[in-house]
């Protein structure tokens, strides 16, 4: 219980405390991650000892809000903490002379309190407060510069994209809660027939939006408007890891067909953004598509029935990318841009970082002894023993070519051209981004004390070396020596362009709900104008009868009808004439209800 | 003995009632001032007296009214809204003629409020409709100006026909029952057609008070004509008792008779439509106009399962007072702020609390957890799904992601550059500044002790 509470709660009353006190932020931020690092290897412990720490909050009647610690979530929990606490090492060196250092450091701690809170969720409704919390914050944290061009169209945008998804996760989780009579995420995953299927492909959806998996994955890239500490953390261990720790999670209760789908779905991710990736040419923005594609071979691993395999890739994916987003930072700090031309030689000038970053991107390519390599393989042997092998296998050897491919591209990059004067020295940034390189190499060496911990041994084999060897080989070289253009062929523009699919959201669903919201404006109107045409036919009726009586009839009521009409025309203009017609609505509306009504009989 | 009984369970409901009338002396004395605080004291004290009844569960008059547990935390939510709402009509309107009146006027509506909530009978209902309309159009002509009347008189005509609808349609179901009283109606399912005449009735003239799609138009331009203070009180306590009201009197109503589809249908197109023409909104106290119809939808998904689920009941009464706190506390930032959408652009950084106040009343609105509003709506989609109704939940959820769109337009704005030539936003006053404390915290903190509430 005082483990949970220091873990989930130290980054938020760090957080508070910034807010309130405005300075020493980088000290307070410090000590809250490292407090909340201390609460996690604790809970870390426990479970490896084989404790449950479980602890209940009151929230709704009869759904208490749980927080639970198991093998699982405790290592994910101490994950998240570990890379924030680098994170913000990195950070305190790289915001240094921002003057809203405050705001990012309150920000980045409640970000990091509310994705502990996710991971160690025991039940749905924290799981989806959690899941909206660090949506929000995400939000925050991405339009952290708010005044420059562009960056408050990304935020909003990564905020839409993530949120409209998150509809299949209310789905999935009311499903879940309402069949299985409790909102205990473990008993809700003994879900079986139609309501699995409905469940699980709601979570698929919730999935895709949070770890940018192909059609949803264009907010990511654009998410990259964020300082590099923020992209760096979202993109490893938490915001984009979001939805491979939810499927991860619930994959036992997934059926055949759920998983095939979402095999599926991921494998074509892990291709389609690994050739984005190829044809980028913005440093940041190809790590972004990268991640993309590394979190659809995680889901590819979850449909091929090995989430032990997607999990171990998730660590050192969060190890390795984050390594990568640091090293990033630093030569955008350097040079003061990201994009690739203009980086071209920054490595040279900084031998150390870049030496980092190479070993960083030979770990994502899967080459041994690498933390990369070891669980590349596990998800290429998953593929090999599942039943749709046949589809699978080219699908993750494709994404590992594609993979090698464009870190080779981007190393060439960083080490070609003319190498500058020595660059200033960062030792906080260095300190963070070293920190990090280290588990991204030796991490596979951890993976059989993870195994154990919880009890599953992934899929291996020599085939699955081999092919997984050969692919990441092939990719280093390809992406070296020849030229993104000329691998990409023709697929070139589609690459560069994002593979908009039929215009993408925008088109899919921006445009048409524009539309259908400027038809409602015009729609009252336009019943207006139809009132409107009745009400004037009836009038031209009323005058010509008025006209006709009026030629016979007596002066007094002739001066009365008139008086009437005179009050009439000034009640109208005080009306502007729009309640009849409003009222005419109404009575459509009632003729509607009493049709449904009518209609009772046949639908009960 | 009986009278005595039935008055002793009606002491917060008669305190009301009592305090309204000194209110109204103390208005032709010309002491506004010592009306507020009549008010707000009596008020108080209401709430109070509400506390030994909440859990009674039962009736008096034979049944035409009931203490029960809806009616119990309509009081609970209704009270303490009406004295925020009083704290901001203060501020709006302190020193200007007939100032008292409105402070009256608005006990009175509430008194209204009340009876709908706890209406036992279709002549209650009738009654608190009528008063809780009359006060309404008063307030709501109030200012004088072209515009203030203009928006009444529409509120005027619009109640009349509604009104006359209802009435009409409820003599059907006395006809077809013999009584009055709603809890003759569960019989009432072999008579289709006479059933359907009341229900009608009722679903139009409640429909109407509560803003639903199609008997909405008044709405926004009620709202915009009337003081910002008045739209607030409208907007929340009015709305509430209508719907409250609806579930009393459905609660008899066999399902066969068909009302839930028609509610289901009537919801959707209610959330959907308020969001969408909120959307395209310009003024602020419109798109907030039309952000209420849309909430009004989400309230009827709790209506739903009120012949069968438990839910039912819980999930009015939170989302209920979520709604409350951050519809009084966004109407209150629209005070400080301005009338219009271009005024808010740049508040954020001008006036950062009342900004950082704002955008937790939007996010609440749109249901982001842990916020209170998202615990409503928990509840609300947990009762519709339970009722069966898993496609109106999904069509909630979608329009939770256009409600996203709708009040991030508001919170981009908030923070963009404050153009140069607007003038700086003016200062949260005292009482405004009570009023937003108080909601913020109910936002904030209610979340997380819903387990508080009934349920």
């Amino acid at each position: 219980m005082s483990l949970l509470s220091l873990t989930l709660l130290a980054p938020l009353v760090a957080a508070a405390a910034i807010l309130v006190l405005r300075r020493a932020s980088a000290a307070l931020a410090l000590a809250g991650v490292l407090l909340g690092f201390l609460g996690a290897a604790g809970l870390l412990f426990g479970a490896a000892r084989g404790d449950l720490l479980q602890a209940a909050l009151p929230g709704l009647p009869q759904m208490p809000l749980r927080l639970t610690a198991g093998p699982l979530t405790a290592l994910l929990s101490a994950l998240v903490a570990t890379v924030a606490a680098l994170v913000v090492v990195y950070a305190v060196g790289y915001m240094r002379k921002d003057p809203e250092k405050p705001r990012f450091f309150a920000t980045l701690l409640f970000f990091v309190s509310a994705m502990q809170a996710l991971v160690l969720a025991g039940d749905w409704i924290t799981l989806l407060a959690a899941w909206e919390l660090i949506g929000f914050s995400s939000y925050l944290l991405i339009g952290f510069w708010h005044g420059r061009e562009g960056v408050a169209g990304a935020a909003s945008r990564a905020f839409l994209y993530t949120r409209s998804a998150d509809l299949g996760l209310y789905i999935a989780a009311f499903i879940l809660i309402g069949s299985a009579g409790t909102s205990e995420i473990s008993a809700g995953l003994t879900t079986g027939g139609v309501a699995a299927t409905i469940a699980g492909l709601g979570l698929l959806i919730a999935a895709m939006g949070k770890s940018a998996q192909v059609p949803l994955q264009d907010w990511l890239q654009r998410a990259m408007a964020g300082p590099t500490p923020v992209s760096a953390l979202l993109h490893s261990a938490t915001l984009v890891a979001a939805g491979a720790i939810l499927l991860i999670r619930s994959a036992p209760m997934m059926p055949a067909g759920v998983l095939t789908l979402i095999a599926l779905v991921g494998g074509v991710t892990a291709v389609i953004t690994g050739l984005m990736a190829l044809a980028e040419r913005d440093l940041k923005r190809l790590l972004a598509a990268s991640t993309s594609s590394q979190y659809g071979l995680m889901l590819l691993a979850v449909g091929a029935g090995a989430p032990i395999a997607a999990l171990l890739h998730l660590l050192a994916h969060a190890a390795i990318k984050s390594s990568l987003f640091l090293g990033a930072g630093v030569f955008q700090h350097d040079r003061d841009s990201t994009n690739l031309s203009d980086l071209a030689g920054a490595g040279r000038a900084r031998p150390g970082i870049f030496a980092g970053f190479a070993l960083s991107a030979l770990a994502l390519a899967g080459i041994p002894p690498l933390a990369g390599f070891f669980s590349k393989d596990a998800i290429i042997a998953a593929s090999l023993a599942a039943p749709g092998a046949l589809w699978l296998v080219p699908l993750a050897l494709i994404g590992t070519v594609l993979t090698g491919a464009y870190m080779a591209r981007a190393l060439r990059h960083l080490w070609r051209g003319k190498p500058p004067g020595r660059a200033e020295r960062a030792p906080w940034m260095a300190a963070g981004m070293g920190l990090l390189v280290v588990p991204a190499a030796v991490l596979g060496a951890g993976f059989p004390a993870i195994e154990g911990l919880l009890n599953a041994a992934p899929p291996g084999g020599e085939m699955a070396v081999a092919l997984g060897l050969a692919a990441a080989a092939l990719g280093l070289l390809a992406g070296w020596f020849i030229p993104a253009p000329r691998l990409l062929g023709g697929l070139l523009p589609w690459a560069q362009g994002g593979f908009a699919v039929a215009g993408g959201m925008r088109g899919l669903v921006l445009r048409p709900a524009l539309a259908i919201a400027a038809l409602t404006e015009t729609f009252e109107q336009r019943l207006y104008n139809g009132a409107l045409a009745t009400g004037r036919a009836m009038l031209s009726l009323g005058r010509i009868s008025r006209e006709t009586d009026e030629t016979g009839i007596d002066g007094a009521i002739f001066a009365l009808a008139r008086r009437t009409r005179e009050t009439g025309a000034r009640a109208r203009r005080l009306q502007s004439g729009l309640i009849h017609r409003e009222l005419a609505l109404t009575v459509l509306g009632i003729a509607l209800v009493t049709a449904v009504l009518l209609a009772a009989p046949l639908y009960s | 003995m009986g009278m005595a009984r039935d008055l002793s369970f009606l002491l917060p409901e008669m305190t009301l009632g009592i305090t309204a009338f000194i209110m109204l002396v103390a208005e032709m004395l010309r002491r506004p001032r010592l009306a507020l605080l009549i008010g707000l004291a009596g008020l108080a004290l209401a709430t109070a007296l509400t506390f030994p009844v909440l859990n009674a569960g039962t009736t008096v008059f034979g049944g035409t009214y009931r203490i029960d547990m809806l009616s119990g935390w309509a009081k609970l939510i209704l009270l303490p809204g009406t004295a925020l709402a009083l704290l901001l009509a203060r501020a709006e309107i302190a020193g200007r003629d007939r100032e008292g009146s409105v402070y009256a006027l608005i006990a009175l509506v509430t008194l209204g409020a009340l009876m709908l909530s706890g209406s036992g009978d279709v002549m209650l209902m009738v009654l608190g409709v009528v008063l809780t309309g009359l006060g309404s159009f008063a307030l709501v002509a109030w200012p004088r100006d072209d515009a203030a009347t203009e928006a009444a008189m529409k509120y005027l005509v619009f109640g009349s026909v509604t009104g006359a609808v209802m009435i009409y349609g409820l003599s059907f179901w006395y006809g077809g029952t013999g009584s009055t009283l709603y809890s003759a109606l569960s019989g009432i399912g072999d008579q289709p057609l006479i059933a359907m005449a009341g229900l009608i009735a009722v679903i139009v003239g409640l429909g109407y008070k509560a803003a639903l799609f199609p008997f909405h138009f008044w709405a926004p331009d009620a709202y915009e004509g009337a003081p910002v203070s008045i739209a607030a009180y409208l907007s929340v306590i009015t709305k509430l008792a209508a719907l409250f009201a609806f579930a009393q009197a459905f609660r008899d109503l066999p399902t066969s008779t068909g009302w839930p589809l028609v509610i289901a249908l009537i919801a959707a197109a209610t959330m959907s439509y308020g969001y969408l023409a909120a959307l395209v909104q310009t003024r602020m106290v419109r798109l907030i106009a039309y952000s209420s119809i849309a909430q009004s939808g989400y309230f009827l998904l709790g209506l739903l399962a009120i012949g069968g689920g438990t839910l039912a009941l819980p999930s009015l009464i939170v989302f209920g007072a979520a709604y409350v706190a951050m519809n009084l506390g966004a109407f209150a930032v629209i005070m400080v702020a301005g009338r219009e959408l271009e005024d808010f652009r740049g508040f954020g950084r001008a006036a950062p609390i009342t900004g950082v106040a704002m955008v937790i009343f939007l996010l609440s609105l749109t249901g982001i957890p842990p916020l209170f509003g998202f615990v409503g709506k928990v509840y609300l989609f947990g009762a519709a799904i339970s009722a069966g109704y898993l496609w109106l939940a999904i069509i909630a959820i979608l329009n939770s992601v256009l409600a996203l769109a709708v009040y991030l337009r508001i919170i981009v704005a908030m923070y963009q550059p404050r153009p140069d030539a607007a003038a700086a936003p003016g200062q949260a006053g005292p009482l405004i500044a009570a009023v937003l404390g108080i909601t913020v915290l109910i936002t904030l903190v209610m979340g997380l002790f819903a387990g508080l509430l009934p349920g």
